[in-house]
């Protein structure tokens, strides 16, 4: 419950400070989204398990998008940048496809 | 529930196949079943406030960059497609500025030679000589038998995309340049051709074939592939010593290759618009 109003604040944070994106972080929005998504749906997957952990929340998210950011940002400096984007995507995709698929059993125990 | 064993077991017994199956099989993240395992281990008490602090932060963080991708690609994309319609309509009122220029010249044209017919005498020599010169100069209408010229890029369809968008070269989009049409024109020139227009374009003493962007330029007016180049000539000359060039053999080689489309064809009429030509304005005759 608190996470949702916190995501909504954030929400409204963002709308009202209205931050720029400096040019040089652009290619790494995409990535970091997919990054925080799967984050989001790995924390409601363990919530719905009774095991969610702070910690765990925060520390999976940051590094996720560290690490997706670092792979991109290597990538682009030897030339793969765009396949490499493209496997971060597919990896983090998969895992929120999995993850979501866990929530709908739990919560429909379909 | 994730098992903190079933990977390694998967990988173990796949090698690396198993890493994939581990990715598809056990999305969650093995951190929340080993803290929690830890926990019931040690027994230890959960630390309300400080996770409910450290869920908000994270939620609120994960909150102002999904916004913020949010806005960025939509502030973005709107005014990338304002800009880019601005251009085009640019584009388009002054093609129509320079259609209805051109239009302007050829009725001022056609006044001029009115003007002209009546003072000058009727079929005299100094008649036959303008308009020889004119013919020359490609500021005529005219018509005879010829040649056309077809040369067309063949699009090709094993070109891999590069990586990254915006890197892609000239050369790998189209196999032809402005070399390629100045080479056949100049051939065709050197065979004795007395009039050639590269897709309608008439080609006078002061045309530039030129090439910017990824569309050749015949004196600033952008054509594309195929490229159809008519020539006026007496047929025989014109048609065995170009059928017998350096240039033919080249693009008939081009063409077997598959790279482009190549052919030319003796044509018994044809009609090559009149041209315009940028008036003289320092040269003066020194006689």
């Amino acid at each position: 419950m608190i996470a949702v109003i916190a995501m909504a604040l954030g929400v409204v944070a963002g709308v009202v400070l209205h931050p720029t994106v400096p040019p040089e972080l652009e290619p790494y929005l995409p990535i970091a989204v997919v990054a925080a998504m799967d984050a989001v749906f790995g924390g409601l997957r363990a919530r719905l398990e009774h095991i969610f952990d702070a910690k765990v929340f925060v520390v999976s998210f940051v590094s996720n998008v560290f690490v997706a950011a670092m792979i991109v940002f290597f990538g682009d400096q030897l030339g793969v940048g765009g396949a490499l984007s493209t496997a971060v995507v597919v990896v983090l995709g998969i895992r929120i496809f999995g993850n979501a698929a866990a929530i709908r059993r739990q919560v429909f125990h379909a | 529930m994730t098992q903190p064993s079933a990977p390694s077991r998967a990988t173990a017994a796949f090698g690396a196949q198993g890493l994939l199956l581990d990715l598809i099989n056990n999305p969650a993240d093995p951190g929340y079943a080993a803290v929690a395992a830890r926990r019931m281990k040690r027994d230890e008490p959960r630390q309300q406030v400080k996770d409910k602090v450290l869920t908000a932060v994270g939620a609120a963080l994960i909150g102002v960059l999904l916004v913020v991708a949010y806005l960025h690609t939509h502030r973005i994309a709107p005014a990338t497609s304002r800009t880019h319609d601005a251009l085009v309509s640019k584009v388009r009122s002054a093609q129509q500025d320079a259609r209805a220029l051109q239009q302007q010249i050829e009725t001022l044209q056609s006044q001029i030679s009115d003007v002209r017919d009546r003072i000058l005498p009727r079929a005299g020599q100094l008649l036959n000589e303008l308009q020889l010169m004119r013919i020359e100069a490609g500021t005529l209408a005219v018509f005879g038998s010829g040649v056309l010229v077809t040369l067309g890029a063949q699009t090709k369809s094993g070109v891999t995309p590069a990586p990254r968008a915006g890197s892609t070269s000239i050369a790998t989009t189209s196999t032809l340049t402005d070399r390629d049409v100045r080479s056949v024109v100049n051939e065709l020139w050197h065979d004795g051709a007395e009039a050639i227009s590269v897709n309608d374009i008439r080609l006078t003493p002061t045309s530039a074939i030129r090439f910017a962007g990824q569309a050749v330029l015949v004196d600033f007016q952008p054509v594309t592939s195929p490229y159809r180049i008519r020539a006026i000539g007496d047929p025989d000359v014109l048609v065995t010593n170009f059928a017998s060039s350096a240039v033919v053999s080249r693009y008939h080689t081009l063409a077997g290759l598959g790279d482009v489309q190549f052919s030319f064809a003796e044509q018994p009429r044809v009609d090559i618009k009149a041209g315009t030509v940028a008036a003289v304005h320092y040269a003066q005759a020194a006689s």
